[in-house]
């Protein structure tokens, strides 16, 4: 078995009384292995590496840092034509959407290029309150008001809204499509490891760096599963080790030892041993490398430093009451930035961050669950806004603690992406929801990302909005036959293959060469699917935009 | 220049019968001052892999001495002659040895000792046969099968490290107690001298020695209940005790000797109480704690609570796990667990439902949404007991339960003519959707998106209402009237359904029903018109029998209550499709065979793989039943699967991952063996396994009865396997070790075990059992033993690492390097306990035991 402890000393004398903690359960039994090693212990096979030559995937830039990714996948479908929304299109409305429609602000004026509002909350008001669409400043789409943490990122130009994404054929099973955007091969079953799994093996660093892809969740995703290399997922990163029988030091010690070789035997192939074997490897890789990372809540000191809404900082990962926003909203306080329910989600997105920051791994991310809203999704406020909020401050507290706290990776290295399954359709049914459908949106943030753009004067000269308006390469057409109501009725079409927009970051922002690209997304190197240039895919002869211009 | 004949595997062809031993791969040879080693490529289930020498080829030769570790084979001695012919052979374990092995883990929740004794008698055909006829296996765990009152005794041998006695629970309530008796040495022939006064309370307590304190003031002699003579003792705490200041106390006469052995016993009244009753000495010497509950591993009580319809979602689970770990009808309760996962629903849903919609008050939604929980369960139960049980009759029993209505929203969903809009309003379509992906057909398999448009109209009206008690069967029944309080002048209180006596059930309203024609399983033009002359056929991948058939339906019941008749034609015309025959064959085989099935096979490719084979044979089980029942018999089905040359193939064995479930019940029956006096090695605690936190929670979430995406908890690895769930499973099998043997946590350790409650296994006890005339206190047979308790169908010679580490490990001291001879530990003692400990914990977090 390989030793992960390379730079440990092994010359501490045996008989020095040790104490053992989680640090070292595994590698104190490594720089001893060899007066009870087995002679059978095998080594794990080495990991196919890639010529490094290859691509910038992976590896240091001229200022010595990597680019990494951070993911947030949605599941159970994002509504996205209630996240940005396009009230240039009078089809939008009560007609199609009685009940859950967000209307506009009277007040405000919706043709005029620029910036986008960000209502700040008022002396009495909650964080909340306003209750209309947030215009974005293309003079057609709006924001929905819960993701109004959004439109700082957004301003700064650093905020891709990308709209109208999807696959050719598009599956409105949740199970099917959340495999193909992780595969991210639709349509297809022979594709069975996951886009940034593969894009991790491209870099060539499985095998070689003990982190590579983390995920903070119940299970592992599919965008990081693979055959041949084992990424990383933890669910509590607080409660990351184990004991020894008794749980004594000497206790852990034997038991270390004894289950890394155990752990090391070999053993007929069988269906699952290869995955057991790499996650059992995996463990005790990383079991130490977390260890010295500080997950508690009490490490949990991130605050923001400029007054985001109301009259204080916040903290940037509300996983308590008391570091949700201003508190508990009151009479003169503006309330709870995000539910209460989402300190869960919030600590996972805590530690995903913690690790990119912390650590060499490349991607690592999360999910937040509970978007099929086929009942009671309601409208500026209620179940989906909930959501939204999380998604919203998400985004924006991430780029605060990029900011501020940066150690291993800069806001400029960072790229956030979300992604969804689908859309939903654009009628609301008899139960005050939406049924599956086909586009959504999908967010795309960091310090290298162009999204709204303004000249020296600073006014603005390119929307940050992509596919929500009529002068879009793939336009947004109005009216009852028009965008929203395409293929049988019901259905926002798709203008962007999501691939284009994955490909693009894995391409030019983590650093991928074109021919790495073609093998990560192999629907790349079919130029009839018009992934790169854009054009009509061939599969369902759908026009779409090609890579976005955003980075 | 020797030569070596190295054997062939033709095409890997494994079958059941492996009567001859056959030939691995082999990587390398290598010479050692002339004696040959071999490595090579270890074959599934081997008990020995063997070389053979001849001096011919083709000839079959002898045994040549050598020894084996891992995949290495080397020759005891250096080779005689110049040249030679040699063999490896693997010497295959016996097929009802890995056939057993592979029943227990998938029809069962893991082997138990007992288990195993038991099939190497029965043989696996007759263990099939009793697991597919569960109403043929006695089962009464349910039940009382004692009557009230039910005294148990309790007897405890320990040392006298004091003179006082103490008696307490652990929170406020009340007990009674009789009969105490403490003896010198380590039994009780029951004429031995009690060294205790008025032991038996047929005096009054204050006037014979026992004293009470302030918490304990209400305790008192009575002839209520009574065991022995003519009185007993009700003990009564205001609060939990601990101590001598709080608890009811003996100062015994005798002074006690603290090196001496000493046994207590006495008799307590169980009954339905969650306190746990102590009575210690003073110093702990002796410490007796049982539960007033009786038999904590009982079922009875959260089955009680389930028929009364008082349960929280937590009691279910206990019941739900308590079965699937004690019950003697295995096969039935892994079907009702798969049963449960296929026809998903969430116990949160329903909870929201009853709690924001039906206007239940928050405390009554749990135990209404655990209501239909235990409903839907108890109907597949009952339903499985038939042996004749068809898909149809568990579909159908999916579809018309309140839990489901709920879970995919057909409950509010509404296909009635809106007046303000000038049309059919729109049917919600979760439901008709899920129902063909994920409970019937499978994605993509056999409709399309315009078929769940049609589909969800069906469903329309279906919803869920408050029904007179006998009613409570009525779907067109309206809400009950029947008051609790018909006093209240209030109207709105006098009609809460707080104040209304009925049972929440499925009703259907035919105001809320979409009372158009629907063309279910219809072809379509370009433009997406139905076609009402062109059903739906059978696509030819089918083969015969299917391939061809017609299967559309047209539903046309109206607007009256025959409008109810849209779902359950559906569900009638669904069941035995080929498209639902071919998905829940293939959601069974990766239930019990391995993972890797799918549907869309070509059954008409002259190419099978075994594992189309095998779900063709169980759609034509399914189809053409040979005892000539209905179409669709489960049990037909099964034992198709079962009785398959692929369920028996050494390479399906230990090929699946458990669930967190499955892990959880396997640690805790690997050594659950039953004592003589019917006592157990292991217990489970139910709760504490399925609560917050426990082990299921932690290790993927895995929160029975309340899973949100409707496609069920995972059956495949990669669901379920990461650094983080294997450290949660390695933890908990670690503090199951260390727990209730007073094993120290020592200073310098990061982390303490888990409470597990009080879940329980006792190795060193299993040890004592099995291996008799000393054979427990050998390194050697202590491994064996646990070896092929603990990973049955791989062999000893694919077991041969582990065999070298563990007999390493007993003959090691705690910190692994010092040698200390198992041989020279005494059974009984902490540190022959805490060794076997170790080694237990150590195979419950190898790998291997991931693995079912």
């Amino acid at each position: 078995m390989r030793s992960g402890t390379e730079n440990r000393s092994n010359s501490r004398a045996m008989n020095t009384p040790q104490i053992l903690t989680r640090r070292n359960f595994f590698s104190t039994a490594t720089g001893l292995a060899a007066t009870a090693a087995l002679s059978s212990l095998t080594d794990v096979p080495l990991f196919v590496q890639k010529a490094l030559a290859e691509g910038g995937l992976g590896q240091p830039g001229t200022n010595g840092r990597v680019k990494k990714l951070l993911f947030i996948f949605l599941r159970g479908a994002n509504d996205g034509l209630n996240n940005v929304i396009p009230h240039g299109d009078d089809a939008y409305g009560p007609k199609i959407r009685d009940n859950i429609a967000i209307p506009v602000d009277p007040a405000q004026s919706w043709n005029v290029q620029g910036k986008a509002l960000f209502p700040e909350a008022g002396t009495n008001g909650a964080t909340f309150a306003y209750p209309y669409s947030l215009p974005l400043g293309n003079g057609f789409a709006g924001l929905h008001p819960a993701l109004k943490f959004l439109t700082p990122v957004y301003n700064a130009g650093e905020l891709a809204l990308i709209h109208r994404v999807a696959y050719p054929q598009q599956s409105r099973s949740h199970f099917d499509s959340q495999s193909y955007w992780e595969t991210g091969a639709p349509r297809t079953n022979m594709v069975k490891d996951g886009l940034l799994y593969r894009a991790m093996v491209e870099s060539g660093r499985p095998g070689k760096n003990s982190l590579t892809g983390v995920s903070f969740q119940n299970s592992l995703p599919l965008l990081l599963r693979g055959s041949r290399a084992a990424m990383t997922n933890l669910s509590d990163p607080t409660r990351y080790d184990l004991l020894g029988v008794p749980n004594t030091a000497d206790g852990n010690l034997k038991t270390a030892r004894a289950l890394q070789a155990a752990t090391g035997a070999t053993f007929p192939d069988k269906a699952n041993r290869d995955l057991l074997q790499q996650q059992y490897e995996n463990m005790r890789r990383t079991l130490e490398i977390f260890a010295g990372i500080d997950f508690s809540e009490a490490g949990n000191t991130f605050v923001d430093n400029q007054n985001s809404d109301g009259n204080k900082p916040y903290s940037l990962f509300p996983t308590t009451n008391a570091k949700n926003g201003a508190g508990p909203s009151g009479a003169t306080n503006p309330g709870y930035v995000v539910p209460t329910s989402a300190y869960g989600y919030f600590n996972q997105l805590k530690s995903a961050a913690l690790v990119l920051n912390k650590t060499d791994a490349l991607v690592a991310g999360t999910q937040i669950d509970g978007w099929d809203t086929h009942s009671n999704q309601g409208g500026a406020t209620g179940a989906h806004a909930n959501l939204l909020q999380r998604v919203g401050w998400s985004i924006y507290a991430l780029r605060q603690y990029f900011r501020q706290y940066a150690d291993q990776c800069r806001w400029d290295d960072l790229v956030i992406v979300t992604l969804s399954e689908f859309g939903r359709t654009t009628i609301e049914n008899s139960d005050n929801g939406t049924d599956h459908a086909e586009a959504s949106v999908m967010y795309v943030a960091g310090g290298g990302i162009k999204g709204l753009r303004t000249d020296a004067t600073g006014k603005v000269t390119h929307s940050g909005v992509f596919n929500c308006g009529p002068s879009d390469p793939v336009a947004w057409q109005t009216g009852m036959t028009g965008s929203m109501f395409q293929s049988t009725g019901r259905y926002l079409q798709r203008a962007t293959d999501f691939r284009s927009v994955m490909g693009k970051v894995v391409r030019d922002h983590l650093g991928a060469s074109q021919e790495q690209l073609n093998r990560i997304i192999p629907g790349y190197a079919d130029l009839k699917q018009s992934l790169k240039a854009g054009g009509i895919q061939s599969q369902d002869k759908v026009r779409v935009t090609g890579e976005p211009d955003l980075i | 220049m020797k030569l070596f004949y190295i054997g062939c595997i033709l095409g890997m062809a494994l079958g059941w019968v492996r009567m001859v031993a056959e030939t691995p791969d082999i990587l390398s040879l290598n010479w050692t001052n002339g004696r040959p080693s071999l490595e090579f490529r270890l074959l599934p289930s081997v008990s020995e892999y063997q070389v053979r020498a001849s001096a011919t080829l083709g000839m079959p030769g002898s045994p040549l001495a050598g020894k084996q570790l891992g995949t290495v084979w080397t020759a005891e001695a250096a080779a005689t002659g110049d040249s030679g012919f040699y063999r490896l052979e693997a010497l295959p374990l016996a097929a009802e040895t890995v056939r057993a092995s592979t029943l227990l883990n998938r029809i069962a929740y893991g082997p138990t000792p007992d288990a195993l004794d038991r099939l190497a008698t029965l043989g696996t055909d007759a263990y099939i046969e009793e697991q597919l006829a569960p109403e043929k296996i006695s089962e009464n765990l349910d039940e009382s099968t004692e009557t009230d009152p039910v005294w148990r005794k309790v007897t405890i041998t320990g040392t006298g490290s004091s003179s006082k006695l103490y008696v307490y629970l652990n929170g406020a309530g009340d007990a009674y107690l009789d009969d105490f008796r403490l003896v010198a040495g380590t039994t009780d022939n029951g004429t031995t001298a009690n060294l205790l006064i008025n032991g038996d309370f047929e005096q009054p307590l204050a006037t014979a020695n026992w004293t009470t304190t302030t918490n304990t003031l209400n305790s008192a002699r009575t002839t209520d209940y009574v065991h022995g003579g003519n009185a007993s003792f009700h003990l009564v705490l205001n609060a939990a005790g601990s101590t001598g200041t709080d608890a009811v106390v003996q100062t015994i006469p005798t002074t006690l000797n603290a090196s001496m052995p000493y046994t207590l016993s006495f008799w307590y009244l169980a009954q339905p109480s969650t306190r746990q009753l102590t009575v210690r000495l003073s110093g702990s010497g002796i410490v007796a704690t049982v539960p007033l509950q009786g038999d904590a591993e009982s079922p009875i009580p959260y089955y009680a609570r389930l028929q009364e319809g008082s349960a929280s979602i937590g009691d279910l689970r206990a019941w739900h796990v308590h079965h699937a770990v004690q019950s003697q009808r295995q096969l039935a309760e892994v079907f009702q667990q798969f049963l449960e996962n296929h026809f998903v629903t969430e116990y949160s849903k329903g909870f929201t439902y009853f709690d924001d919609r039906a206007g239940l008050p928050n405390a009554w939604s749990g135990p209404e949404s655990t209501r239909q929980e235990f409903k839907e369960n108890l109907r597949w139960r009952r339903a499985f007991l038939n042996p004749q049980c068809t898909f149809h009759d568990l579909l159908k029993i999916s579809v018309e339960s309140p839990a489901m209505i709920i879970y995919l929203d057909t409950v509010l969903s509404r296909g009635d003519y809106d007046s303000t809009t000038k049309t059919n309003r729109i049917a919600n379509e979760n439901y008709a959707r899920e129902l063909c992906e994920l409970f019937a057909f499978g994605v993509d398999n056999g409709y399309e998106q315009g078929d769940i448009e049609q589909i969800s109209r069906a469903w329309t009206g279906w919803t869920v209402e408050l029904l007179a008690t006998n009613q409570a069967a009525n779907p067109f029944a309206t809400r009950t009237t029947t008051m609790i309080t018909s006093g209240l002048t209030n109207a709105t209180e006098r009609n809460s359904v707080t104040n209304l006596l009925g049972l929440w059930s499925f009703r259907y309203r035919t105001d809320r029903h979409d009372p158009r024609i629907k063309w279910v399983f219809y072809e379509r033009d370009a433009k997406g018109n139905i076609l009402t002359n062109s059903p739906k056929t059978v696509p030819a991948r089918f083969g015969p029998p299917w391939a061809g058939r017609p299967y559309g339906l047209k539903l046309s019941n109206g607007s009256t209550t025959n409008g109810i008749q849209d779902g359950y034609q559906i569900v009638r015309h669904m069941a035995d499709q080929p498209f639902a025959q071919e998905y829940l064959s293939v959601k069974l085989c990766r239930l019990l065979v391995h993972d890797n099935f799918h549907h869309g096979y070509d059954f008409t490719d002259a190419e099978t793989s075994p594992e189309e084979s095998l779900v063709h044979d169980c759609m034509l089980a399914w189809e053409n039943p040979t005892n000539g029942g209905p179409k669709g018999q489960m049990r037909e089905v099964l034992r198709v699967l079962l009785k398959s040359d692929l369920f028996r193939n050494p390479n399906t064995a230990a090929a699946k991952v458990k669930t967190p479930l499955e892990f959880a019940a396997s640690t805790l029956r690997a050594f659950r063996a039953s004592k003589p006096d019917g006592s157990l090695t292991a217990s489970a605690d139910a709760p504490s396994l399925v609560a917050s936190g426990g082990l299921l929670d932690r290790a993927g979430r895995m929160r029975l009865f309340d899973r949100a995406e409707p496609d069920g908890y995972a059956e495949d690895a990669g669901g379920w396997i990461s650094a983080g769930t294997l450290s949660e499973r390695l933890r908990y099998v670690q503090s199951l070790a260390l727990a209730g043997a007073g094993l120290a946590t020592g200073t310098g350790v990061r982390s303490s075990p888990d409470s597990l409650g009080s879940s329980r296994v006792d190795p060193s006890a299993l040890l004592a059992l099995r291996l008799t005339n000393g054979a427990n206190r050998s390194a050697e047979a202590v491994t064996d033993y646990l070896l092929r308790l603990l990973f049955p169908s791989e062999g000893s010679a694919n077991l041969s690492q582990y065999r070298a580490l563990s007999i390493q490990f007993l003959n090691t001291t705690d910190n692994g390097t010092t040698p200390s001879e198992f041989a020279n530990l005494v059974p009984g003692t902490k540190d022959y306990d805490t060794r076997v400990r170790g080694l237990a914990a150590l195979l419950l977090s190898s790998p291997r035991f991931q693995e079912q």
